[in-house]
């Protein structure tokens, strides 16, 4: 894997508090990595340090190749960043705030800047709003602008925090895709920092929960998963369920735990490789007479784990 | 990239009223009331006890001044004093004012309005980001500084048609190096300063308040003239442009040293 980002030992205090404590990690080019962690896990702070807006009071990190206490000014020309904020001039128009955030990224030319700045306002359904004051803009449409300002001068790196807030379900959808084609089709390494495990499931790569400022787990979701909340789990729903049945499944070789779910006259089966050994359930049970209604096999949701993390954490 | 942040900044402000109407109020007052106000004060010369008051004026005056007064009348020497020597150190006030609102809301404007995270993200340069903030404030307060001297001369010289038996006073040597060397470099030493202490309070207000304080020098030269301890001459008017154009350079020197946009980012309103 080719890093696009690597940090060694980050770590940001602020007086006695330790935002941000030790965290190392890697990110791949063209990955999409998400952070994932409650208010006040050192999220937003780690992403400013990236950014280059924080300095590290402890270890180090490269973006694009370059240090970030070293090369800042490098690393601010190459990174896209939405802030928590859609820090948008309210008093300018979208283009006037557009405008200048392309100048101030380094694109001078009048032509390649206009086709740029049309290019991205239309994507986003803003072209026709170009010349009314951001004042006047509902929250979505402001997230929307802040988006276009922070892709504006095609950055091979993005600093996303909480892109779908405040957005209808069809632009936060509008803003995954655009992650997915900016992540496969532009190369673009990105960080998502957000509370929405959905996105973060749909999107990432792979993912990290921190929790005071340390990483608590990095993985794949799938990986998350399974070092998390165990194997997946086969519900088998029935017509009815009887002691034959149960004892019939809990002698299959494959077979670990069986629980009976009454209400749903079902059995949520443990196995060891859900795959190989969900048809030898199946036969195993229409051998002594079940009648088989459905067969799911129940993966736990990322939900599932990012709770239990937390709660153990809160436990210790 | 300074004239980017300069163009932005002014977009912005020029469409705030509450900014751009105390701009153009204070140099009105200036350039328009204050010789108006000289035109009917030598008329009330001959008031009781307003000779002694202008002879004791005169008096502190420097001896080539004086002979500048030689075969005037009362009035006459009056209008020439005050339009051509006690007014000039206010006009140093007028950018400074004009400035002090602009300066004040550079940085700490954008934290008040939250959108200092991403300027402050952008690979604009320490220097480019101070020295666009400063342009900001320095540009349009000079603009009004020389359109306030161009108004005030045309007053004074119509004045002086008829007082002064059809002589033009303005514009003269010492008012030009005022104008355009002296004004400049004290406003830039003003709006310097004032840029720095945006940068490191909450709010426009508290930036604002502080930088009240920088009229003081400006105030103290007000009353030296007045008082005669110091005359606006060409030589004073040179030093004082060279004393603060050290300043200037200082200023900046040390404003950049200061800069640290995580400083900056530390005291969000």
């Amino acid at each position: 894997m080719v890093s696009a980002i690597e940090t060694e030992r980050l770590t940001k205090r602020f007086g006695s508090l330790t935002a941000v404590d030790h965290l190392s990690f890697e990110v791949g080019e063209a990955e999409v990595f998400g952070l994932l962690g409650p208010n006040g896990a050192g999220k937003t702070t780690t992403i400013r340090m990236l950014a280059c807006l924080l300095s590290p009071s402890e270890g180090s990190a490269r973006v694009g190749g370059y240090d970030i206490v070293k090369d800042s000014l490098r690393v601010r020309e190459i990174v896209g960043i939405l802030t928590e904020n859609p820090s948008l001039y309210e008093r300018l128009s979208a283009l006037e705030n557009m405008d200048f955030f392309a100048e101030a990224y380094g694109i001078s030319n009048t032509q390649e800047k206009m086709n740029r700045i049309r290019e991205l306002l239309e994507f986003f359904e803003l072209w026709e709003r170009r010349n009314d004051k951001v004042a006047t803009f509902s929250k979505g449409m402001k997230q929307k602008l802040a988006i276009t300002r922070a892709l504006v001068h095609r950055p091979p790196i993005l600093f996303l925090d909480e892109p779908t807030s405040g957005l209808d379900p069809e632009s936060a959808k509008g803003i995954r895709d655009l992650i997915e084609r900016l992540s496969h089709q532009e190369k673009c390494t990105v960080i998502l920092c957000t509370h929405r495990l959905e996105d973060a499931e749909k999107l990432c790569s792979r993912l990290m929960i921190i929790r005071r400022g340390r990483s608590v787990i990095v993985g794949t979701p799938d990986e998350l998963r399974d070092r998390i909340a165990g194997q997946p789990v086969l519900e088998v729903v029935l017509k009815e369920v009887n002691r034959s049945i149960i004892d019939a499944v809990k002698k299959l070789e494959q077979v670990g735990a069986v629980r009976f779910d009454e209400a749903k006259s079902s059995l949520m089966i443990t196995l060891n490789d859900a795959e190989s050994a969900t048809p030898e359930v199946v036969k195993g049970i229409v051998g002594v007479d079940g009648k088989v209604l459905s067969v799911n096999v129940v993966r736990p949701s990322l939900e599932d784990v990012y709770l239990k993390l937390m709660k153990e954490g809160e436990e210790n | 990239m300074a004239m980017v942040v300069f163009r932005k900044d002014w977009r912005e402000v020029s469409r705030n009223w509450e900014v751009m109407l105390p701009m153009v109020v204070i140099p009105v007052i200036f350039s328009v009331l204050l010789p108006i106000v000289l035109g009917v004060i030598p008329n009330i010369v001959n008031a009781p006890g307003s000779s002694n008051d202008l002879e004791n004026l005169i008096r502190n005056l420097p001896s080539s001044v004086r002979d500048e007064l030689v075969g005037m009348t009362p009035q006459q020497a009056m209008f020439y004093v005050m339009s051509l020597y006690l007014l000039a150190p206010f006009f140093l006030i007028i950018p400074l004012m004009a400035s002090s609102v602009l300066a004040s809301d550079s940085f700490a404007g954008e934290k008040e309005r939250k959108t200092i995270e991403a300027l402050l993200v952008t690979p604009i340069s320490d220097s480019e980001l101070l020295l666009g903030k400063i342009f900001v404030s320095f540009i349009p307060s000079m603009v009004l500084t020389i359109v306030s001297f161009a108004i005030y001369s045309t007053v004074i010289d119509v004045l002086s048609l008829t007082m002064m038996n059809g002589r033009l006073l303005l514009p003269n040597l010492v008012w030009l190096m005022l104008i355009f060397g002296t004004a400049p470099a004290v406003a830039l030493s003003s709006i310097g300063l004032t840029v720095m202490i945006s940068a490191r309070v909450k709010g426009f207000r508290e930036a604002q308040q502080i930088s009240v304080f920088l009229l003081i020098p400006i105030l103290a030269l007000i009353f030296g003239q007045i008082s005669g301890a110091i005359f606006f001459g060409p030589l004073t008017v040179a030093a004082l442009t060279g004393i603060f154009v050290v300043i200037d350079l200082l200023v900046f020197y040390t404003g950049l040293r200061m800069f640290d946009r995580e400083e900056i980012l530390s005291r969000l309103a």
